[in-house]
């Protein structure tokens, strides 16, 4: 490690020395249209023959000798601009990219021409540009964020209706959601039909899915970086639609024009209010419903400062009635400051509130009633910096403090009059964080990254703290003693090193090898042990009890292009994954409301590895990808499965997503995916017993995951019409589309889950009992959509 | 909590249950070899106490299980009373304890141990007897028709959990003389809630429980039943189960009462039954089912016609 720490300091210091008589070119790039920043933009000097590439914030930095030079500005999609210039003093260069209008439109799942994933550092990432996920064909024809991420290599999910995605063989909540720098901690409205992101608010989704860089930490299996639109600085913009479950208006425009900008976008699914005339529940106060408002705000204060805030809300209702129901949501707030201290320094200051509740409130009357709620909330606040040292070495810095605030339950039981307070008490924790890391080029083939991440946990009291005793494994532990911790006392406290690496050896022009290895570690633990998650699953730091989760992930790939104009791209990636202190469950755990929960939870290791390969084309009328992963996601816990290695319910060994898109004419285009997956574990019994005249499943193997569920498989597709362009042969103001499509349209049953149960008929003592397994599909026929989108 | 979650599951099932379909299907199982299942819940109920012994059987078979006879069967107290169980002649498998005059089993806060000899291995078993409580009230109320909950008629029992923390309860309940026990209709009680971490202690049973006298069936077009209506007779038992018999019994419900449907989202893992039936020889052959000894306390209603 220390090795590690010498070599970055070095090099930091060789750069800055190499450094002493360049110059700059520095500046943003942006749509021409609208103002958006452009993340992920190059800029290729012809002359040296390499570049640079803008960051989340559209900034870009290049330090060189003083000469003449020509720079080609360049964004896939857009038209490429070129400068001419000498370089005789450091020079800021903002430009504006157009986007090609005359061209068909198409899709981009990745950005970026001259530094194509070929060529990037970058690794284990996938890139979805908010176009790209309109144009997949959608569930009842919302487009949505997380559905369309399951299409890519290495992302799965146990089902439909099952809220999150599971990554290289992680569980749900292994993975670190971020709106605009905010954790997201449940992603999903109405269980996991739909997530909580309004595609018209958003810029580009990023998945890191390995090779994580330092600057981010806390979760063990992937990082979902999601960007929000910071709205049109140019000129007043609503789009907005009407889909079968959502009615969506967004609105975004100029403050003061190419100064300040803002979008809010609002989405309502509204069925209620269809049936509120129909349906006596509703009248009566009962609701069922869901809605998110998105907004943000940018002030260029100045060519060196920019602010942006940024705030999502989203909730979801379900009462049987005015007194009876759950409701649950997520509410953030972002506040970012970018600064540029100098040419080469760049730097973001990011406070974040975020939060997580739900409440859920049972009885007719007051003298047999039971309210819950529980919280999660977090202040964050975060200083990053960016180095760029020279054309060789970026540099990248910076700090996390979190503050974790956590209210497993407050809750209030109330039977025949006598009330009992049932909560949980509070947890505090901190979490905190340092990072640098180096990007450089060693030579013209060999580039590296490498970095490391240092993190500091507290548990804080307040709060009781137990010790358990010993149990068979697996079996439940009883607590033993009780100790009280007062305000101030630190009860446990975890830190560990995380370092992070990754190289490209440039093989050809158009190949590459890349590898990495990351540490990542997670103080947070998703407490779930149901098939899908769940709304009502709780969130637990790490305690005196429960250690934090590791993994250390391994990866090597090859890249390569294909073709003069580098249509094609293909990519192999292998990845090996160790995790330790997993938390399972032991049998019959309780989970919520359970203040000895720490006793249910048994810990263990697991391990995940697989192949994933992808071929995408990227240009052309016909566009899309074919990904197929062959991947296994293992658990070994003491007293489950005999002790051996089991499979995850999320297991899947074959994972085939094929997405296609064809311009059909100018106005009409296709769009189609097909899904298969091989089944997910399940646990048949072998036998049965009949147990105080009830009939019992009995596994007599003991294992775990003995049996496959029958394989998953899926075609959707969808038509989408542009409107007329031109009224009355005048072009039009406002544009508008229809997209007509059907889910699952040779309306497969895909088995959700068996079940093995006894008939529901009540059997007269001393007859016998029949047993029966079902098979349940969430979906089991074609689903039609149509939706009518606009823009003016 | 279970049952809140599935609650959460059939509001959220309004939206889109209309997809959603089941299937009965036959997979191939695993044969597996068929071992001992002691089914010993006593009580101290006037009348004989019965212990069963029988077999597993292949998942499908559905045929009465196997009997298990010529068995040695008895109790024993930590004072050394010993309970003989006898084999009925006519009746192979069942073994009978039968009381003299008004003799009744069991003594609260007496331990019991349960000796079972058969096939060649002795297994064994304990319980603790531990204290009931009674029951005040069983109440029947029409409910407020509403769009969930049709022109009902439900009951509740009332009844207070004894003070202390860790007393477990079985309620069992008889409609017309007819004990209910569909997977369903397992109701049992850590205190007056749901589990050890919950913490209600010494009040009344909480709504959920005492609701849970309410059978849960249908007519033959698959439309839900008032569980009860006026006329109907009904009479509930609190039996006292050791911590180890709830842990039982919650897992007996967790793992057999599948309601199926959005319900199946959050199925919790399969996993078997655990057992408190020991075999003395650690390398001899398993044992399933479970030993309990109960006190109980019992209250009858008849609902009138108004």
């Amino acid at each position: 490690m220390r090795f590690l720490l010498v070599v970055l300091l070095f090099s930091v210091f060789s750069g800055v020395a190499q450094t002493a008589n360049k110059l700059t070119i520095s500046g943003y790039i942006k749509d021409a249209s609208n103002g958006e920043a452009l993340i992920g933009a190059t800029v290729y000097i012809v002359e040296t023959k390499n570049g640079g590439v803008t960051n989340e914030y559209g900034f870009y930095s290049i330090t060189i000798p003083s000469a003449d030079y020509t720079l080609h500005y360049s964004y896939l999609g857009y038209s490429t601009v070129t400068k001419t210039l000498t370089l005789d003093k450091n020079t800021r260069i903002d430009i504006e990219l157009s986007s090609e209008a005359e061209q068909l439109q198409e899709v981009v799942v990745q950005a970026g021409v001259e530094q194509a994933n070929v060529q990037n550092l970058e690794m284990s990432t996938n890139k979805l540009d908010i176009k790209t996920i309109q144009r997949i064909p959608s569930f009842l024809g919302e487009s949505d964020l997380i559905r369309s991420l399951q299409l890519l290599p290495g992302v799965s999910t146990v089902g439909e209706g099952a809220g999150g995605f599971n990554v290289r063989g992680g569980s749900v909540g292994q993975n670190l959601i971020l709106l605009d720098e905010a954790p997201v901690y449940n992603s999903s409205h109405l269980l996991g039909f739909f997530s909580v992101f309004n595609p018209d608010a958003v810029k580009e989704v990023k998945l890191y899915k390995g090779a994580i860089p330092a600057r981010y930490g806390g979760r063990l299996s992937s990082l979902l970086d999601v960007r929000m639109k910071e709205g049109n600085s140019k000129k007043l913009e609503v789009t907005g639609g009407i889909g079968s479950i959502f009615s969506r208006v967004a609105v975004e425009a100029p403050l003061i024009k190419d100064k300040a900008s803002f979008i809010i976008a609002i989405r309502r699914s509204y069925i209620d209010v269809l049936a509120r005339p129909f349906v006596k529940l509703l009248q009566d106060g009962g609701a069922l419903n869901f809605y998110d408002i998105t907004l943000k705000a940018n002030y260029n204060i100045n060519p060196k400062n920019r602010v942006y805030l940024s705030g999502y809300f989203g909730r979801d209702n379900f009462k049987f009635d005015k007194n009876q129901g759950f409701s649950w949501g997520n509410a953030t707030t972002t506040l970012r400051w970018n600064h540029i201290f100098n040419d080469r320094l760049f730097s973001n200051f990011t406070a974040v509130y975020s939060n997580y509740d739900y409440s859920l409130q049972f009885g007719r009357d007051d003298k047999d009633s039971f309210k819950w709620s529980s919280v999660i909330s977090n202040y964050i606040v975060k200083p990053q910096f960016t180095y760029f040292i020279n054309g060789n070495n970026e540099l990248n810095f910076g700090a996390e403090f979190i503050y974790y605030n956590f209210e497993p339950a407050n809750a209030v039981g109330v039977s025949n009059g006598q009330p009992t307070d049932v909560s949980i008490a509070k947890k505090y924790n901190l979490e905190n964080a340092i990072y640098v890391s180096n990007s450089q080029k060693i030579s013209k083939a060999l580039s590296i990254d490498y970095g490391l991440r240092y993190s500091l946990f507290h548990y804080l009291g307040p709060d009781s703290t137990y010790t358990y005793g010993n149990a068979l494994p697996g079996k439940r532990r009883l607590p033993i003693t009780r100790k009280y911790n007062k305000s101030g006392d630190v009860i446990a406290s975890y830190n560990n090193l995380e370092p992070r690496f990754s190289f490209k050896l440039q093989a050809t022009d158009m190949a590459s090898i890349k590898g990495s290895y990351s540490r990542m570690v997670q103080y947070l633990h998703l407490i779930s042990n149901t098939t899908a998650s769940n709304p009502l699953d709780v969130w637990n730091p790490s305690t005196n009890n429960v250690k934090p989760q590791l993994s250390d992930q391994y990866t090597l790939g090859y890249f390569r292009d294909i073709g003069k104009e580098r249509k094609y791209e293909i990519s192999v990636e292998a990845y090996w994954r160790d995790n330790q202190n997993q938390v399972d469950y032991v049998d019959g755990a309780d989970l919520l409301l359970n203040r000895y929960l720490e006793g249910d939870l048994v810990s263990g290791q697991g391990r995940a590895y697989g192949i994933e390969t992808y071929f995408q084309k990227k240009t052309g009328r016909l566009t899309g990808w074919v990904s197929y992963t062959l991947a296994r996601s293992e658990l070994k816990v003491e007293g489950i499965n005999k002790g051996d290695w089991y499979p995850t319910r999320f297991n899947q060994t074959h994972n085939l997503k094929i997405a296609a898109f064809y311009e059909i004419s100018k106005r009409w285009s296709f769009s189609a995916d097909f899904i298969y997956v091989s089944g997910t574990p399940a646990t048949f019994p072998t036998s049965r017993y009949v147990s105080q005249g009830i009939l019992v499943p009995y596994n007599a193997t003991e294992s775990r995951g003995n049996v496959e569920l029958p394989d998953y498989h899926r075609l959707d597709f969808s038509f989408r019409l542009e409107g007329k362009k031109e009224k009355n042969g005048r072009k039009r103001k406002n544009s508008d589309y229809w997209v007509f499509g059907i889910y699952n349209l040779y309306a497969r049953e895909n088995p959700f889950s068996i079940y093995f149960s006894q008939t529901d008929k009540r059997v007269p003592q001393g007859q016998p009992i029949s047993s029966q397994a079902t098979q349940l599909a969430i979906i089991g026929t074609l689903i039609p959509s149509i939706s009518y989108n606009f823009k003016f | 909590m279970k049952s809140i979650i599935i609650k959460f599951a059939a509001a959220s099932c309004i939206i889109i249950a209309a997809v959603s379909c089941e299937t009965k299907i036959n997979p191939e199982l695993q044969a597996a070899d068929p071992i001992l299942v002691v089914d010993a819940w006593l009580n101290n109920k006037p009348g004989n106490q019965v212990i069963l012994l029988t077999k597993t059987q292949s998942y499908f078979d559905n045929t009465l299980p196997p009997v298990v006879g010529g068995a040695l069967v008895s109790v024993t107290d930590n004072n050394g009373m010993i309970f003989s169980f006898n084999e009925e002649p006519a009746n192979s498998g069942i073994y009978i304890w039968k009381p003299i005059a008004n003799e009744v089993f069991g003594t609260i806060g007496n331990s019991y141990t349960l000796n079972v000899q058969a096939e060649g291995e002795v297994f064994k078993a304990t319980s603790k007897m531990g204290g009931s409580t009674p029951l005040d009230s069983i109440i029947l109320k029409k409910n407020e028709p509403t769009q969930i909950n049709p022109d009902f008629y439900r009951a509740q029992f009332y009844a207070k959990d004894l003070i202390g923390i860790g007393n477990t309860y079985w309620i069992r309940t008889y409609k017309n003389g007819i004990l209910l026990n569909k997977p369903s209709d397992i109701n049992v009680a850590y205190d007056a809630g749901f589990s050890a971490g919950g913490s209600f202690d010494g009040i009344t049973f909480i709504p959920p429980i005492r609701g849970r006298m309410n059978p849960n069936d249908k007519d033959a077009n698959d439309k839900a039943l008032s569980p009860y209506v006026p006329g109907d007779s009904v009479y509930v038992e609190i039996h006292s189960v050791t911590n180890e018999a709830f842990y039982y019994l919650q897992q007996v419900s967790i793992q057999t009462n599948r309601p199926g449907g959005f319900s199946e989202l959050f199925a919790r893992p399969i996993a078997n039954v655990p057992t408190n039936i020991v075999n003395l020889n650690t390398t001899g052959k398993k044992a399933l089912g479970f030993f309990n000894v109960a006190a109980v306390f019992g209250k009858g209603q008849k609902f009138v016609k108004k």
